[in-house]
């Protein structure tokens, strides 16, 4: 009775032992992504997950982020000031703010006029904001295109009539109507190198890097049947300090 | 009953957030009121060089644009700047009279918080605040709870001002880097 007794205690322990090793081997990796992802979402600040943005193709290409393929860019002074989405471009430079409605861009003395969000921007060729004027500094309502005269000097035309802008962009002046000299901002596809470059760097400014973590950590990454798939190995996880546990006492013993 | 608790509930909620934030004045309307409806012609200060370097030292970073305008009447000038306070811009405009502070007035307000420093029970603090030694204010402003950010931001554009209009009276300042 006893003999018979511990070999089936011996077997059941035997049994629960094997268990508790297959169930430790399944959960052993979605233990490692929950374990080292916790370890960074406790230190996002340090680490600066949230202000970090993913490049990766194939983890952009899997959360389906694209890059606008409408783009909008005006060639000035044999560079391009491209309108993507939100972002504004001097080639590849971005500049600093969110744009929307490029209406035109010149290149008059050393700077780069460019009309877009209903305001003049002024821009150095580095890409630096000198100035954004709007209609409190004279800029006429309703821009349609701008262009340089013979003096290089801007003009703007609106809805209804013509402006000029002084030298300084501090003064503006309507004109009965526009020279004939005037050389209006020619809208152009550019280089498709130039295209590609702008869209990888559109996309890679979509997605934090804490995102991805996140979706990592709660297993959403994975896709819809992500999250079951680590319940299932949090499950198991539980049950494994269980067993674990159990196994143990009764070897203790 | 029932409509009317629904009703006060939702001015009390919504009525601190609607008074949060907005265009106060217009530059233009800020303009006109300090000249007395005639506004001089605008000059620009080009942030370049030593300018550049005492702007940084100001607000702790580059200032967004290269160039400021101001407008200039005998000892007095007038500033329109511009200063995150938490996330969004705060555009200031600021009176200065013979090297001292004569008016500061909030006029586009786009945070969520902190717009308490609109009122003039803060804003007054600052008449004829002037520049010490360490180009600094050379008063003690007293902070609000809940809106230090938006202080700091007002603190720092008001001593921004003050350096521009020494600088534009004793330098010239119209020549791009």
């Amino acid at each position: 009775m006893s003999r018979q007794h511990h070999r089936k205690q011996r077997f059941k322990l035997r049994s629960f032992y094997i268990w508790h090793r297959y169930m430790g081997i399944g959960a052993a990796l979605f233990a490692l992504i929950i374990a080292a992802t916790g370890l960074l979402l406790n230190h996002t600040e340090d680490f600066k997950l949230d202000s970090r943005y993913v490049n990766s193709d194939w983890v952009l290409d899997w959360y389906g982020i694209r890059a606008p393929e409408k783009l909008l860019s005006f060639a000035a002074g044999g560079q391009h000031v491209t309108l993507m989405g939100e972002h504004l471009y001097l080639n590849r430079k971005e500049i600093a703010g969110e744009f929307h409605d490029l209406v035109g861009a010149v290149r008059t003395h050393d700077l780069f006029v460019v009309a877009v969000s209903d305001s003049i921007l002024l821009l150095t060729p580095r890409g630096e904001i000198v100035e954004r004027l709007g209609d409190e500094d004279g800029v006429p309502a309703g821009i349609r295109r701008i262009g340089i005269d013979q003096r290089q000097q801007l003009v703007a035309e609106s809805n209804l009539d013509y402006y000029q802008a002084d030298a300084d962009f501090l003064k503006w002046q309507r004109l009965q109507q526009a020279s004939q000299s005037v050389q209006w901002a020619p809208s152009g596809a550019p280089d498709p190198r130039l295209v590609l470059s702008l869209q990888q760097h559109y996309r890679g400014e979509v997605l934090p890097m804490e995102r991805v973590v996140l979706d990592l950590h709660s297993g959403r990454f994975f896709g819809k049947a992500g999250p079951w798939v680590f319940d299932i190995a949090a499950l198991l996880l539980m049950l494994l300090s269980l067993t674990g546990t159990w196994i143990w006492l009764k070897r203790r013993r | 009953m029932f409509k009317n608790l629904t009703i006060t509930l939702y001015l009390l909620l919504a009525g601190p957030v609607a008074l949060a934030g907005g265009t106060y004045q217009t530059p233009d309307e800020f303009l006109k009121e300090s000249f007395a409806d005639t506004p001089p012609e605008p000059a620009v200060v080009w942030l370049s060089g030593q300018r550049k370097t005492v702007v940084e030292q100001i607000l702790g970073h580059r200032y967004p644009t290269l160039r400021i305008r101001y407008w200039r009447d005998g000892a007095r000038s007038a500033w329109i700047l511009e200063e995150v306070g938490k996330e969004q811009p705060i555009t200031v405009g600021v009176v200065v009279n013979r090297a001292r502070i004569e008016r500061i007035k909030v006029l586009v307000f786009r945070e969520s918080r902190g717009w308490e420093v609109r009122h003039p029970f803060f804003t007054d603090q600052f008449k004829e605040a002037r520049l010490n030694d360490k180009r600094q204010l050379d008063r003690h402003i007293d902070g609000i709870s809940g809106a230090t950010l938006s202080v700091r931001a007002m603190k720092k554009l008001a001593t921004l001002a003050l350096y521009l209009d020494t600088v534009t009276r004793e330098q010239d300042v119209t020549s791009a880097p």
